[in-house]
């Protein structure tokens, strides 16, 4: 098990940081824009198999998460939200051999020593298009498979306790909890990899509605209901 | 590493990455920028507000907007794009006196990005996302809000595909306000649950 999938209901952190900004530091912008470019260009979306781009891998959210949850968990704390995705994506390209650990640790150096160093110009003009057509069309987890719902609006359920690998899509804190359907949403769904605890094949999701005293007794608030949406694997046959 | 050092170092890291991924025919000099202002000028909570603003001054439009969300959506004139990328399933739901949502990602960050653009700082926060799930009053009095015991509190943990946006309770001392007024007042934590729309008195 890893801390960040037990982050629900973790004691003890005192008070939020209210930023309202979504970038603190300029740089941030910059890795999230590579992280949207990489979603854009992923070999598993038929647009991009014919852009020109040297990006040969494929990369979703799931690989994004895959790397951030399986971080040591000190670490996770220790590092801001888009540090874990600059550390994640860098170790990504260097690993799948697009960049070596020596040209990255250079050029680094040049732009630490020099940091109005401007950026190459080059690059054709489909890669960007591609770009923003993904993010005007998305990539929609639903698929057509002939699966059937084996639950119902209103059947109470108890959720899995399974064990949980580097990457995974069950809160920590709704383990062994009862809960009951309030949404069999329409259709079935894909997740673009295998978690290791069920989830990766295409299912059916449901809405589940549990009572905030079910999970945390007398520790909650009052007229308090968490609703969160489940993947049918991880639903025990109700009794 | 201190604190500038570590941001420095940050600067650097991701330029280097950026200009490696342009040489090696990954992404163009032009990616990055269009992607920031692609956020700037069609995705973001300026598209949420007028969503908002709408179903405030059009009850059927509300009704259509919290039982088939993307029809509704796809009825304005937004830019295309409302069911691009993580607006694929986006929902509304909404605030009234007796029910009080909030929306929280406690396993990352999930967001609908075609109405509310990137999340903010706080939605991202690990105290956040680990407090809202078991005491949402609490962390809803240190936003400033108030939950009378009497509402019903319902808390929406982001935890597969559905985007979730909420539809705020419209304040009392705006009958006849224009949408464009309306939609001007409409804030991203309004629309999370986290705030209530707040009106100056002054306008």
């Amino acid at each position: 098990m890893k801390l960040q999938h037990y982050l629900g209901g973790l004691e003890g952190l005192g008070r939020i940081n209210f930023e309202k900004r979504v970038f603190v530091q300029p740089w941030e912008k910059r890795i999230f824009g590579i992280h949207v470019a990489m979603m854009a260009l992923s070999q598993h979306l038929e647009t991009a198999k014919v852009t020109p781009t040297k990006f040969k891998s494929v990369w979703t959210w799931a690989n994004l998460r895959k790397l951030a949850e399986g971080m040591n968990p000190f670490d996770y704390f220790k590092y801001c939200y888009y540090e874990k995705w600059l550390s994640g994506i860098s170790s990504f390209f260097v690993e799948s051999g697009y960049v070596s650990t020596t040209e990255f640790d250079i050029k680094t150096e040049i732009f630490l020593e020099k940091s109005d160093t401007s950026l190459p110009h080059s690059g054709k003009p489909e890669i960007d298009n591609q770009v923003i057509e993904y993010l005007r069309v998305g990539d929609s987890p639903k698929c057509k498979a002939d699966i059937k719902p084996k639950f119902s609006v209103g059947d109470i359920l108890t959720i899995k306790n399974p064990l949980p690998t580097e990457h995974c899509k069950l809160p920590g804190y709704l383990r062994n909890k009862k809960g009951v359907v309030d949404v069999v949403y329409e259709g079935v769904y894909n997740y673009p990899l295998q978690t290791g605890d069920g989830v990766g094949d295409p299912m059916p999701i449901y809405s589940i509605k549990f009572d905030s005293h079910e999970i945390w007794g007398n520790l909650t608030e009052p007229k308090t209901w968490i609703y969160a949406d489940i993947y049918e694997a991880y639903i025990e046959n109700p009794i | 590493m201190n604190e500038s050092s570590r941001e420095a170092y940050n600067a650097a890291r991701i330029k280097a990455l950026e200009s490696l991924l342009i040489e090696k025919g990954i992404i163009t000099s032009e990616t990055v920028d269009q992607v920031i202002d692609f956020f700037e000028k069609d995705m973001g909570p300026f598209n949420g507000a007028k969503i908002v603003a709408k179903a405030w001054v059009d009850p059927e439009f509300k009704q259509r907007l919290l039982e088939d969300t993307p029809s509704a959506i796809a009825q304005m004139n937004l830019p295309r794009g409302m069911a691009g990328a993580e607006g694929e399933h986006m929902k509304a739901i909404e605030n009234t006196p007796d029910v009080h949502n909030l929306i929280v990602c406690t396993l990352c960050s999930c967001y609908p990005w075609p109405v509310l653009g990137l999340p903010p700082y706080w939605f991202k926060d690990p105290t956040f996302r680990a407090r809202a799930i078991r005491e949402p009053r609490k962390v809803l009095k240190e936003f400033g809000l108030d939950i009378p015991e009497t509402t019903e509190v319902r808390v929406w943990d982001t935890s597969a595909q559905i985007r979730w946006f909420v539809i705020p309770e419209r304040p009392a001392s705006t009958e006849g306000w224009t949408e464009e007024q309306l939609a001007a007042v409409v804030t991203p934590e309004a629309m999370q649950g986290a705030a209530k729309v707040q009106v100056s008195t002054s306008i």
